[in-house]
């Protein structure tokens, strides 16, 4: 299994980097998702551009009231980064439980959204934190939720010149969540996040993994949660995991174990 | 502005010695040891980061050397099964590994060291479910996992200096 | 010498295995890490559909890309005997005319690199005529069904091949009468069989899928050849190495001399790379390009070479109202695939492990291998058992249930003794299987929960193993008193090197520092029939204490011709001999006075055969002894496997502590198809041929209890008593986590692997697991 010819590009500034883009130009990071996707003939591009010396795409920094990741930041990163443990203890915990050590280590956050590959335990808890992400080209900057942002299974609304920059969320400090998965295989069969404003009560529930997008619903209060609900609006994609009707059980069960999770929460 | 290629030259070091090569772009790290330098104790398997057969240490991190652009270890240090050694004295894994019979056809061996490796450089004093959990993304089908874990932990606590108490 | 109390300080000792220093510096040398000068490297083009006729290979554009240098298809094999198959020779090199099924190589790209050869087997266009295709056992039995073979080919005349099937009574073993998908079938009957069901008190009936499995041994098949006017070396992934020049000299037409076959380590083999598998693509590759030639397959290409059997078993049981077995009636079908590979035998091993190791007066067992347009499936691990135990000890559970009776007693009740037959006018029962069930019991007593969804579960099995007996060993004394071993078996991890090493420092009195044990070189090592079967230990151990006397009778005789003294004068002592006049003279004192030089050695020779100690059939019987304790989430059906107990019935333990690592190995491998292996065609294609989606047992997975105990009884034909190991323990697990499941559960699953939507459906529906 050997990777197809291709050209890599390593520039060293964001303009070089936008510049370098199109349609066979493709941004390059960690390659968990893009090099395995090469190698099996599901893409060809000419060009792969290596964007991790972008200095806009690392690091991590809070900033007028938002954590702002920088595209590049691998899973590794982010688990053990110590504004984000602070601030965003579920975040940290999602991705230190993300693929296996290795995928950690070379996976980014930003590779891992724009791929919008279905299974992705990010993206979910993305979406319940409300985050949105920046991408740019070379004719400008705009910024869309990651709920607005996953359009379909493997993907993603960005066009070809785009880069994701980085990924924003929102700090509220009266704010706690939790994320349950259920993993049999390498990725997840159910991945579900919830995270509740303890304030005014209010939470959102994301359900992940089981169908082709995350799906997700906002409550006034936990009492609110109708499970039986999302169970029914998940639409599942029947595959070696799981039939429809087991994962929309499962869907129920993952649910009912988060908000429990929730509880026990600080 | 650097011009895409489909061939560069890169330096890494690779176990303490510099390396310059010139390289496709297509080539991946463990294609570079394997087949360039000849340094055939990183195996390949399942090609897909799941099996973790080819781990390789690069600046200290476990990464899958079959899905790692050669490149990408430009002006980087890269450390392999054969560089674990201290000469002719095996690293304490290596002799845990041995002693507690954490392998039997070997294959999968180089890629347990290295992430062993990572996580005793990281986390000195493991529990058996840290090390599992550590372990999860790497494939044995002889031993059955559990001599492997015991190795880890024994290993641990030589290099912590401590006795063995088994 | 052979008085195991007179050095017991190596043999029955947990002794390091050299092999694994090699292994943890990544100096040990595979196939995979070897190349021969000048080596190009070679790329299969394969079929991407499951059964169509050839009409255009055009590789013309392949052939314009820098590097290439051939591409091969069958027409470029005139002049060969283009097929393969150690029973029958129906597996074509490279498809001819036709493909039988997705992944079938069609054209092999020879080119100076890995990624020359792999860029331009993406440019082989080659134009297909669809034909209906058989996917299953079903589809392949239907009336009117599309024949995947349609013609016959030469069957091995070798009758060893038949006394590696049933017993005494009445077998027949043979490919079928008119042209069909039927391989091969096979009955095993003594009895009347209906008479006995009419005569039974009750009648259990039950039916059972076992999955499709892959090996996964972590190396994939690979091998490099060169073929030269001198002959043909090939150095290959093969268990059998001398089962694989078979098949290469009748290719090339070649004197067996003139091939030699070598394997290196081998990373895993569980039976999976047994036999031919790519070592005529790399030979004929060589043969056109008279140049070496490497071919590395990928894990999904291993997967499309060779898999496990799945099969579908339908068991009826007969019992007094007092739970004795009166009648087993056993109908197997096995999904052989395009190619027969070794499942004829398989099946007949299949069958005879089917009704487990009990007195049953009256069998019938019928099994048909079938062809279709799936990749070929052939031996792993267990060989037929974990089918056969499947049915045969889940019935039995059932039974018990019906009867009124525990797992246990009923067990109790049927089991043989020691010395009784299991299969008519074989070898009887060397083992005391009562005792090591009782051994199983107490431990899982011991620890068993009272919780809700906990359930506990066990099962036996006795498998004919060793094969077939044929096996030499050779020793060669240095004259510093050092000893070389030759054996034509391979290492592929379970631990033969080593303990070949033990036998011969235990034999010849000599340090095993001493020794160095070379292996599985057809050139060099002398002849070894297969490593498989658990055989290693018990009959090369054999053939290696035989050479040893031997070395030890040349070296009597020089010290007598030295001394001037009678031969009876001269007496064996650790590391050389005593004499008359002199208390003590090392082999080398010997050997270098008789050739009158510091130079010359001793070769002694060992042969085993159907003779003596190892004249009946099986060798041995390898015991399978499991318990399991489960819990079940009743929210989710994931099944954690809480307790696993094993028993080792080895006889003699050469390296307690390998065989127990062999042991969890083995267990763990059950465990995987117990609960989450199983290949998934989706039309013709696999769904899952790669390790992301087959999912294997993980670190994370590993029991929270595991007592790994060992029966030595010394009642082996092996070394010191000992029987071989490594299969046992694999075959009752999948039988023993499917009754903890019923247990836990209340619901008898009927199909493997257990995985969380099946306990699930079992869980919350009524009636049975079934798709």
């Amino acid at each position: 299994m050997t990777l197809p010819d291709f050209a890599l590009a390593r520039p060293d500034t964001l303009e070089e980097a936008l510049a370098l883009l199109g349609d066979d130009q493709v941004p390059y990071c960690g390659g968990t998702e893009l090099l395995l996707a090469m190698k099996v003939g599901l893409q060809r591009p000419e060009t792969l551009v290596d964007v991790k010396r972008v200095p806009e795409l690392r690091g991590v920094r809070s900033s007028h009231g938002e954590l702002v990741i920088g595209g590049a930041s691998t899973h590794d990163d982010l688990s053990r980064d110590a504004l984000v443990r602070e601030v965003l203890p579920l975040l940290a915990e999602v991705e230190a439980h993300v693929g296996n050590a290795r995928v950690r280590v070379q996976g980014s956050i930003g590779g891992n959204l724009c791929f919008a590959e279905p299974k992705s335990d990010v993206a979910t808890t993305l979406i319940a934190l409300d985050a949105s992400v920046t991408l740019q080209s070379s004719s400008g900057r705009r910024t869309l939720l990651v709920r607005d942002f996953i359009v379909g299974p493997y993907y993603a609304d960005k066009e070809p010149g785009e880069l994701l920059i980085d990924v924003r969320i929102p700090l509220v400090a009266t704010r706690r969540g939790a994320y349950v998965k259920f993993q049999v295989t390498e990725r997840p069969t159910v991945g579900v996040a919830v995270v509740q404003d303890t304030e005014t009560g209010a939470c959102r529930v994301v359900v992940g993994a089981v169908g082709e997008i995350p799906v997700w619903r906002d409550w006034a209060s936990v009492a609110d949660i109708d499970v039986e609900e999302l169970s029914s609006a998940v639409d599942p994609v029947e595959d070696l995991t799981g039939s429809e009707r087991y994962k929309r059980h499962l869907t129920a069960v993952f649910v009912r174990r988060a908000l429990r999770d929730l509880e026990r929460s600080s | 502005m650097l011009a895409e290629a489909h061939l560069q030259r890169i330096t890494a070091r690779i176990n303490g010695v510099e390396v310059t090569r010139t390289v496709a772009a297509r080539l991946t790290l463990v294609e570079l040891l394997r087949e360039d330098l000849g340094l055939t104790g990183t195996k390949v398997s399942c090609e897909l980061q799941v099996c973790g057969v080819c781990t390789v240490l690069v600046d200290g991190s476990p990464v899958s050397s079959c899905t790692y652009l050669a490149i990408d270890a430009d002006g980087r240090d890269v450390q392999t099964v054969e560089g674990l050694a201290d000469g002719e004295q095996l690293h304490p894994l290596q002799t845990a590994f041995v002693e507690s019979m954490a392998l039997q056809c070997g294959f999968c061996t180089p890629g347990f060291l290295m992430m062993s490796k990572a996580l005793l450089d990281r986390v000195p004093d493991p529990s058996p479910e840290q090390i599992a959990k550590h372990l999860d993304g790497n494939i044995c089908r002889c031993t059955g996992y559990e001599p492997i874990i015991r190795a880890v932990g024994c290993a641990a606590r030589r290099l912590r200096g401590e006795a063995d108490h088994e | 010498m052979s008085d195991p109390s007179a050095r017991e300080d190596v043999i029955g000792q947990s002794v390091i295995r050299r092999d694994l220093l090699e292994k943890v510096t990544g100096a040990a040398e595979y196939t995979v890490d070897i190349t021969m000068p000048g080596a190009l490297h070679a790329k299969i083009v394969r079929s991407d559909r499951a059964h169509a006729r050839i009409l255009d290979i055009d590789a013309r554009e392949a052939l314009t890309l820098p590097g290439v240098v051939s591409v091969i298809t069958s027409d470029d094999l005139r002049g060969l005997y283009p097929r393969f198959g150690h029973i029958i020779a129906d597996h074509c090199i490279l498809a001819i005319d036709k493909v039988r099924y997705y992944g079938e190589p069609v054209a092999l790209v020879l080119a100076e690199t890995v990624h020359e050869a792999a860029d331009a087997a993406e440019l082989v266009r080659v134009t297909y005529e669809d034909l209906a295709a058989v996917l299953d056992a079903d589809q392949a039995l239907a009336p009117g069904a599309p024949l995947v073979h349609e013609q016959r080919y030469a069957s091995s005349d070798d009758d060893s091949f038949r006394l590696l099937t049933g017993g005494k009574g009445k077998v027949a073993t043979e490919a079928a009468a008119e042209l069909s998908n039927v391989a091969h079938q096979v009955t095993l009957e003594w009895g009347d069989a209906d008479a006995a069901l009419r005569e039974a008190d009750i009648v259990v009936e039950s039916e059972v899928h076992f999955p499709m499995l892959y090996a996964y041994a972590m190396e994939p098949y690979n091998a490099v050849a060169s073929y030269s006017a001198d002959g043909l070396t090939v150095i290959s992934t093969a268990q059998h190495p001398y089962m694989v020049r078979d098949d290469l000299a009748r290719i090339f037409d070649l004197p067996l001399s003139r091939v030699r076959v070598r394997a290196p380590y081998l990373g895993g083999g569980y039976g999976s790379k047994s036999y031919t598998k790519v070592e005529p693509l790399a030979a004929v590759g060589s043969w056109v390009a008279r140049r070496p030639v490497k071919l590395v397959l990928d894990v999904e290409e291993s997967i499309y070479t060779t898999r496990a059997d799945p099969a579908d078993v339908k068991i009826t049981s007969g019992f007094t109202k007092d739970g004795r077995i009166l009648v087993r009636v056993i109908d197997m079908v096995m999904d052989s695939g395009a190619y027969a590979d070794n499942s004829p035998l398989v099946l007949a091993k299949a069958l005879n492990r089917s009704f487990g190791p009990y007195r049953v007066p009256t069998l019938r067992a019928t099994g048909r291998s079938l062809y279709t347009n799936t990749a070929p499936a052939s031996s792993y691990r267990g060989f037929g058992a974990p089918q056969g135990a499947l049915a045969g000890e889940t019935n039995l559970d059932q039974a018990a249930d019906r009867l009124g009776i525990t797992s246990a007693d009923i067990r109790r009740l049927n089991l043989v003794d020691r010395d009784e037959e299991i299969l008519p006018g074989k070898r009887g029962l060397d083992a005391d299987i009562k005792a090591d069930l009782e051994m199983v019991l107490a431990s899982l007593n011991r620890d068993a929960k009272d919780v809700a969804g906990y359930g506990v579960g066990f099962a036996c099995t006795a498998s004919d193993a060793g094969a077939y007996p044929v096996s030499t060993a050779q020793v060669r004394v240095q004259t510093d008193g050092s000893v070389t071993v030759l054996s034509g078996s391979t290492e592929m991890g379970q631990g033969s090197r080593s303990a070949l090493a033990q036998i011969a420092s235990h034999e010849l009195g000599i340090d095993m520092s001493r020794v160095q044990v070379v292996q599985s070189d057809t050139a060099i090592t002398p002849y070894e029939r297969t490593t498989g079967a658990s055989r290693t230990t018990t009959l090369v151990g054999l053939a290696l204490q035989r050479a040893c006397e031997d070395a030890r009778k040349r070296v009597r005789e020089m010290a007598a011709e030295i001394m001037a003294c009678d031969g009876d004068e001269v007496t064996d002592v650790p590391g050389g001999v005593s004499t008359p006049g002199q208390a003590f003279l090392s082999y080398g004192d010997v050997i270098k006075a008789w050739f009158g030089a510091a130079a010359g050695e001793v070769t002694g020779v060992g042969l085993v055969r159907r003779e003596g100690v190892t004249e009946k059939m099986p060798p041995f019987w390898e015991i399978g002894m499991v318990g399991v304790a489960v819990q079940v989430d009743s929210d989710t059906g994931v099944v954690t496997v809480d307790q696993l107990v094993t028993v080792a019935d080895v006889g003699f333990a050469i390296n307690p502590q390998a065989v127990e690592a062999q042991d969890l190995g083995a267990a763990t491998q059950g465990l995987g198809m117990a609960l989450y292996e199983e290949l998934v065609y989706d039309g013709a294609q696999l769904a899952n041929a790669n390790v992301v989606d087959y999912r294997v047992p993980r670190a994370t997975d590993v029991p929270a209890k595991l007592d790994l105990m060992i029966a030595q009884r010394r009642d082996g034909v092996g070394p010191y008593g000992a029987k071989g190991a490594g299969e046992g323990t694999l075959n009752p697990v999948g039988a023993a986590v499917a009754a903890a499941v019923a247990r836990a559960t209340g619901k008898w699953p009927d199909r493997l692997p257990l995985t969380p939507e099946r306990v699930w459906t079992l869980i919350s529906d009524s009636g049975s697991a079934k798709e």
